[in-house]
């Protein structure tokens, strides 16, 4: 028989959840703490109390402008976003991100840069490393670190965060979380995930998937992933690769794919299919892709005709997912969010032809609330998860 | 999802003179949900949302709002109940800021003066409910302001009031693409946030990017209320075009009399 949980137990849980309740929802009253998490007053004062003297978190007065109810104004317990932050890094196929993001995810400083097609991991670790140190020089004295994240558009063993194939952006078996720390030094642990994974993660927790626990989140680019939540646990499978349906193969006669078989989704939905289709076979990028959305809904009939059946093909494999996950939403994310919003008539129409009436009845189809800035947000997530695990540790 | 509709209007008929406009119209709007009204030119769109919003008045038929049976005869009774409607000129002041527009006609005052700091606040506060990132400052002249700002401003000024139904008339039309991109995320953040949101469009895409439901309205009648997960686009183009699709839609049409005179007669048993 398991022991019941200690005192200290005990608390080190609340620590967590009420930490944590503050990280999404952002400043909360303490009456408002007390009806959220079930705990008495005392307990949330004395917990706050806690948080306070480590640094986590503010408490304040304040005078409600509108709430209009009697009685002593509530404090306010927000989180110390300036004060308590993690570092925050994504290796996209066109672009590399850095970012200093406060508890709360918010977002304190960031670097961007255009990452070529087939650059090297090296040649990748080195500018992100750089951004890093630029953005400690202007860390507030009195900060407090609390680790940092790494997404990338690749698959990432979970045990060791080493990110096996990325076919997009063209690495076999690359420790780029080591090689990064080393090259940044003095920056702890380096948490390594897939993109589309910690993107799901985010929109799920503050997003336009919040409250909902069966979620698919696509994210697309050259690429296609999914991080995908089922009965709110993120599914990732044995070693940590699942949700790559990019190459679930729809079309064995189709177009040789970068992995090396045939026809899998993102030869159908992708960002190369879509440009060769709208005669730009030419150019690449996430903004040749906007232009031809944009040619599209202006009317331009070549660009239409080109994400009409991306769209189709989009909807056939979305069909497919929603019948074999039953979802409550599905997300489309990264460029796939531009495709949805002018190819939905297409989209929709070909997943209530595929997806069985029961599983598709109350479907809801999303765009990301928070747009590109999910996978950075989701990096740092990854970082903060130890902070909210054991607040005080 | 909701199982009983937050307005729901019944057996609408709209006469303007001799000629009939809205023959039988139903319409059912759900809270937490989009429900897009669409037809051909001259369907009677705009003449049903008029109905609804209390500027004509309606010949015969029911409105039900929450489970009670209301009348709607003015603007102000649909205000009251908690219905707005956001047209497509927008009815916005070029010469005004943010919170000017906003609080046009229905200003806070603290004693004589008007309270500019609590409307400023209610202007924020509603905006960051929608999560509305791309207005800099909310004492910019809406003059100076993007075509989808602008649209923005009119469907935060929409929600500002507590409503609980908002119709839009063409949202997106004459907007660009990234500024219709987010107001259709807008208009879908109106119906996840509770309320009950109409959405007049032409656009297939528009409609089936954000809706739950769709209304059809062919000459006036309703041709079909389908949800959104049980039609295809070109179910969709028929109903508009043709008044029906396959089983759904207005019965056969029978052949034309010798005065031209077509009889259809309305769907609904409960007729």
């Amino acid at each position: 028989m398991r022991a019941a949980p200690t005192q200290e137990e005990v608390r080190r849980h609340n620590l967590g959840t009420l930490l944590r309740y503050i990280h999404i929802h952002g400043a909360t009253s303490r009456a408002e703490l007390t009806t959220r998490l079930g705990l008495n007053r005392s307990t949330i004062g004395a917990l706050t109390a806690d948080l306070t003297a480590a640094g986590l978190v503010t408490e304040k007065k304040e005078a409600p402008l509108r709430t209009g109810r009697a009685g002593r104004p509530s404090l306010v317990v927000r989180p110390e976003s300036s004060r308590v932050y993690a570092y925050s890094l994504t290796i996209e196929v066109d672009s590399l991100h850095a970012a200093r993001i406060g508890l709360g995810g918010r977002i304190l400083d960031r670097r961007e840069a255009p990452r070529p097609r087939g650059m090297q991991v090296g040649d990748a670790v080195q500018p992100l490393a750089s951004f890093v140190h630029e953005m400690r020089a202007d860390v507030p004295p009195g900060s407090r670190y609390v680790g940092a994240g790494l997404a990338i558009a690749g698959m990432v063993r979970r045990a060791d965060g080493m990110v096996r194939l990325a076919p997009t952006i063209g690495w076999v078996d690359e420790p780029v979380g080591d090689a990064l720390v080393e090259e940044i030094g003095d920056v702890g642990p380096m948490f390594v995930a897939n993109i589309a994974d910690v993107s799901a993660m985010v929109e799920h927790t503050r997003g336009a998937a919040a409250g909902r626990d069966n979620v698919i989140y696509l994210y697309g680019d050259v690429g296609v992933g999914a991080g995908i939540i089922v009965g709110g646990q993120r599914i990732t499978g044995h070693g940590g690769y699942g949700g790559e349906v990019g190459h679930m193969v729809v079309n064995p006669d189709g177009q040789p794919c970068s992995c090396g078989s045939r026809g899998c989704w993102e030869t159908e939905i992708g960002e190369y299919p879509l440009l060769r289709l709208a005669g730009r076979g030419d150019r690449s990028g996430r903004e040749a892709v906007l232009a031809v959305v944009d040619a599209a809904m202006r009317g331009d009939w070549v660009a239409q005709q080109a994400v009409r059946q991306v769209g189709e093909w989009l909807g056939l494999g979305v069909g497919n997912l929603v019948n074999i996950f039953n979802p409550e939403a599905v997300i489309f994310g990264g460029t796939l969010r531009d495709v949805y919003l002018v190819a939905a008539a297409q989209i929709r129409s070909r997943l209530n032809e595929v997806a069985l009436p029961a599983c598709r009845d109350e479907i809801r189809l999303r765009t990301p609330e928070l747009g590109r800035d999910a996978a950075l947000i989701g990096a740092a997530e990854l970082a903060f998860e130890r902070l909210l695990a054991d607040p005080l540790g | 999802m909701a199982a009983t509709p937050l307005l729901e209007l019944r057996g609408i008929d709209k006469s303007f003179g001799p000629v009939q406009v809205l023959h039988d119209v139903g319409l059912s709007i759900y809270p937490g949900e989009v429900t897009a009204l669409v037809g051909d030119n001259g369907a009677g769109k705009s003449t049903l949302v008029k109905c609804i919003s209390g500027i004509y008045t309606i010949d015969a038929g029911t409105v039900t709002f929450d489970g009670n049976q209301v009348a709607v005869n003015s603007p102000r009774d649909a205000a009251e109940l908690g219905i707005e409607v956001v047209y497509q000129d927008l009815a916005l002041c070029d010469n005004l800021d943010i919170v000017q527009n906003m609080f046009l006609g229905r200003e806070k005052k603290r004693g004589l003066v008007l309270d500019e700091p609590t409307m400023e606040q209610m202007a924020g506060e509603t905006l960051a409910s929608l999560s509305v990132r791309t207005v800099k400052s909310l004492r910019q002249l809406v003059a100076s302001l993007s075509g989808g700002q602008r649209q923005t401003v009119a469907i935060a000024k929409a929600v500002l009031w507590n409503s609980r139904v908002v119709i839009l008339d063409e949202p997106t039309a004459a907007l660009g693409v990234a500024q219709t991109a987010q107001v259709l995320e807008l208009v879908r953040r109106l119906a996840d946030n509770g309320l009950g949101v109409a959405l007049i469009s032409h656009n297939m895409n528009d409609v089936f990017a954000v809706s739950d439901r769709i209304v059809a309205l062919y000459l006036g009648r309703t041709a079909a209320q389908v949800k959104t997960t049980d039609v295809t686009h070109s179910q969709v183009v028929e109903l508009i075009t043709a008044g029906r699709s396959g089983t759904i839609g207005l019965p056969p049409e029978k052949p034309a009399g010798a005065a031209g005179y077509t009889d259809i007669t309305p769907p609904g048993a409960d007729a």
